[in-house]
């Protein structure tokens, strides 16, 4: 499986189109409150198809903690690997998007301590869905997009469900139009 | 491509209807292996029969537990509650398996069981109680035990001392269906 993930990542960076993103994002669902705000890494990849849209690979991780008074180190973590659409409202590649995406959760664990004290680490994979809307934008020549994403994940016949705000920053980035 | 999205959309909100988180679902499925059977442990200690079973055992909350084993770091620790007193035993590793676990009195004097406020422990290098777990399936094991124990006595001088050193005979011992709580 982490050999599935490396081939994949090599793929999305080797693709011309590619950005970094960090986000802050919320568990959200039954027994989520005791979860502090958490964070995630993406990298992602965009292909243009059409003058609005683009196909869209994205690889990362989503890390939140758990308020445990068992101790430190409880939490969850997930590495969603998703493709989707990203589909611009003004048909030219930047402005407002909607982009509903699907994948893998490639790595899923939730550590936490019992009612003994003892700690349990429970592992698991699952379906990812996800619906973001966002904004491309340039800013000092250089292309950002700001967005906001609804993601679950389902295994074992639950979902983690997330709301998530991120800005990506492009690392490298080929022009959707020649000068 | 707009039906696509609207699919995707549409599933994510349903799937967001799922009730439980996956860490819930997860401990549910766990409970819910253990939750419906009856675990049964039997006995014969000086040839008297001693029986516990709990219907749901899975259901039982491990502190208070009437029959369990219970997961620890490096040990797990089987016990059992009955009218008559109580039995415990360790199994000293870090992962549970089929097979034999015997302790037996060169390990030290350590106490096993109580039977009408008289309580048995191994005290000489004889005396020993051994675990064969036969089955370990769903979270539950199963299996048989035996064993010979010294019984502690009170001395009616608020002391104990030593009854008869391997006196106490264990024989018969079935367990069936225990549930092991992590």
């Amino acid at each position: 499986m982490t050999k599935t993930m490396l081939i994949l990542l090599a793929v999305i960076f080797s693709v011309h189109i590619a950005s970094a993103q960090v986000g802050a994002m919320k568990l959200v669902g039954k027994n989520t409150k005791n979860y502090k705000l958490g964070f995630g890494a993406f990298i992602k990849t965009a292909l243009p198809v059409n003058e609005a849209g683009s196909i869209t690979i994205e690889g990362g991780v989503n890390i939140f903690m758990l308020n445990d008074p068992d101790g430190f180190g409880s939490g969850t973590i997930m590495c969603p690997l998703k493709a989707g659409y990203r589909y611009t409202f003004n048909q030219t590649g930047e402005g407002l998007y909607i982009e509903p995406q699907t994948g893998f959760n490639v790595y899923g664990i939730t550590s936490m301590h019992d009612e003994n004290g003892n700690p349990v680490d429970l592992k698991y994979h699952g379906v990812v869905l996800a619906v973001g809307t966002g904004y491309l934008f340039t800013l000092w020549r250089q292309p950002f997009d700001l967005n906001l994403r609804y993601e679950t994940v389902i295994a074992h016949g639950g979902s983690n469900n997330l709301v998530a705000l991120g800005i990506s920053r492009f690392i490298s980035f080929k022009k959707r139009y020649s000068d | 491509m707009r039906y696509y999205m609207v699919l995707i959309t549409t599933c994510v909100f349903f799937a967001s209807c799922l009730k439980q988180s996956i860490p819930d679902a997860m401990l549910s499925d766990k409970h819910r292996n253990t939750g419906g059977i009856t675990a049964m442990l039997s006995y014969e200690i000086k040839g008297i029969p001693v029986q516990i079973s709990v219907p749901d055992a899975g259901s039982q909350n491990p502190l208070y537990a009437t029959l369990s084993c219970i997961k620890y770091p490096g040990f797990y620790s089987l016990s059992g509650l009955s009218s008559t007193g109580e039995i415990t035993f360790t199994f000293y590793t870090d992962t549970l398996t089929l097979g034999n676990y015997t302790y037996n009195g060169s390990y030290g004097e350590e106490f096993f069981m109580s039977f009408y406020n008289e309580n048995q422990y191994t005290v000489i290098t004889t005396d020993y109680l051994t675990f064969s777990v036969t089955s370990y399936e769903n979270g539950c094991i199963s299996g048989s035990f035996s064993g010979q124990l010294t019984p502690m006595i009170n001395n009616g001088n608020n002391g104990f001392i030593h009854g008869d050193y391997g006196s106490t005979k264990i024989t018969n011992g079935v367990f069936q269906n225990i549930p092991v709580f992590y």
